[in-house]
């Protein structure tokens, strides 16, 4: 026993050192998994509070482009009211005075929510995002997020504040999208180099596309609707032995100047799931 | 007394111009240097070492819940400070009874820059091969590591220079 506690004192340091070093691999492989601690992230009401404090500071030099993006979507906005405005006025006089409930698009089933982006990263492997809005204004993880732009990411973590997203920059997510002239679909994976490029996977040999090309999400997840812009093609290459192409894609959204965005809440995000999950579990 | 005091300072001082500034660097994309680990190497030579794997651990968990990166900053820094010791061991004498602070005056400009560079380029290889966790790539991998540790190498001597061997 002596001998035991002797053995331990001596080698005291190297037994502490090998512990920690555990905890910090624990910590590392479990985040790897969806069950992640939301206490050591920056949805930490402290952490977030600081970065806001921060963020008012900075925010200011970007209102410049913030503006621009405003009042192009604005603009883009007006036009399209002007226009279902005019296809509402022909279609009165076939209507005549019925009273017919309006039939709501169940494409149209969306609202959005607006947050602030308090902190962004574009120039490490794993980006994220911190928004300034939390489960208290609606937000639920799985969410996608959106600007004037395109894509942004998927939300991944809320508290009641504060949430954080998944961005495309981040290899850890993959955005199922599709060429919006053919309906081809494939994923697009960020592979840690460039934030302006990302790469797009599963395109076989005899699709026919050029550059230039948009990509459009796909609409087969709870996150985004169909026909949200998240890139063009940029670059591609096939060698001769390859089944797939090989496509570079540039992002639609600049990530550098992100400072607002939209949060996508699906109405009919439960009753989609519990009728697939049901189904899946029969 | 002053010296506990410097430390607390420093602590806070580096984790808030690490996560404020250094973190928001938009250079190039693969430009981010790590300069919080100072604190570690700036601890006296004689410093248990049992606290100063403790407080590495800390400082590395403060970091990693600013980037959203669990574990990964606390692995790399409870690595250099147990490795400090044997590193100072292997590039000076220490006398017996002293206990200086590490420093370009009190270690010598060579002997302190040969412990400065190996423990950054220890620290920055662990962390970013555990932040992409896979050896795909590597060669990006091994591109970030250069990068950044030449820039945080060139940072941390321009402090070390600044202070006189004050500090």
């Amino acid at each position: 026993m002596r001998k035991l506690i002797a053995f331990l004192i001596k080698f005291s340091v190297v037994i502490l050192f090998i512990l920690l070093e555990l905890l910090s691999f624990g910590l590392i492989v479990n985040n790897n998994g969806y069950q992640k601690s939301v206490f050591f992230s920056s949805s930490n009401t402290v952490l977030a509070s600081l970065y806001e404090i921060s963020n008012s500071v900075v925010e200011f030099f970007y209102l410049r482009q913030a503006n621009n993006g405003l009042a192009y979507e604005n603009t883009r906005l007006n036009n399209e009211i002007i226009e279902l405005k005019n296809q509402l006025n022909s279609l009165k006089p076939l209507m005549g005075d019925s009273t017919n409930p309006v039939y709501v698009q169940p494409e149209n089933e969306i609202s959005y929510i607006y947050a602030k982006v308090i902190h962004n990263s574009t120039n490490k492997m794993l980006n994220y995002i911190t928004l300034n809005k939390g489960s208290r204004d609606g937000i639920r993880v799985d969410m996608g997020v959106v600007n004037e732009e395109g894509v942004v990411g998927i939300v991944s973590k809320v508290t009641e504040k504060f949430s954080v997203v998944i961005p495309v920059l981040n290899p850890k997510l993959q955005i199922n999208s599709k060429f919006k002239k053919n309906n081809y679909s494939g994923p697009i994976v960020w592979e840690g180099k460039d934030y302006r490029f990302a790469k797009l996977n599963d395109i076989a040999r005899h699709v026919k596309f050029s550059l230039g090309d948009s990509l459009i999400t796909s609409g087969y997840t709870y996150s985004f609707p169909e026909g949200i812009l998240i890139g063009t093609v940029d670059d591609f290459i096939i060698q001769e032995s390859d089944a797939y192409y090989n496509i570079r894609v540039k992002l639609a959204v600049n990530f550098r100047t992100l400072s607002h965005v939209r949060v996508i809440n699906y109405l009919n995000y439960e009753e989609q799931r519990k009728l697939e999950q049901s189904v899946s579990s029969q | 007394m002053i010296i506990f005091l410097q430390n607390i300072v420093r602590f806070i001082l580096l984790i808030l111009i690490q996560v404020f500034v250094l973190n928001n660097i938009r250079f190039s994309g693969f430009i981010n240097p790590y300069i919080y680990i100072l604190f570690i190497l700036l601890l006296p030579v004689r410093f248990p070492r049992w606290i100063s794997l403790i407080l590495g651990f800390a400082l590395g968990l403060i970091i990693d819940s600013f980037t959203n990166t669990p574990g990964v900053h606390a692995f790399a820094t409870v690595l250099i400070a147990y490795l400090r010791n044997p590193v100072i061991n292997a590039f000076i004498s220490v006398e017996e009874g002293a206990n200086p602070v590490p420093g370009l005056h009190s270690f010598g400009v060579s002997a302190f820059v040969k412990y400065l560079i190996s423990l950054v380029v220890i620290h920055h290889t662990a962390f970013y091969f555990l932040e992409v966790f896979s050896f795909h790539d590597a060669g990006i991998t091994l591109m970030r590591i250069v990068l950044n540790s030449f820039v945080t190498i060139t940072i941390l001597l321009g402090i070390q220079s600044f202070k006189k061997g004050k500090l």
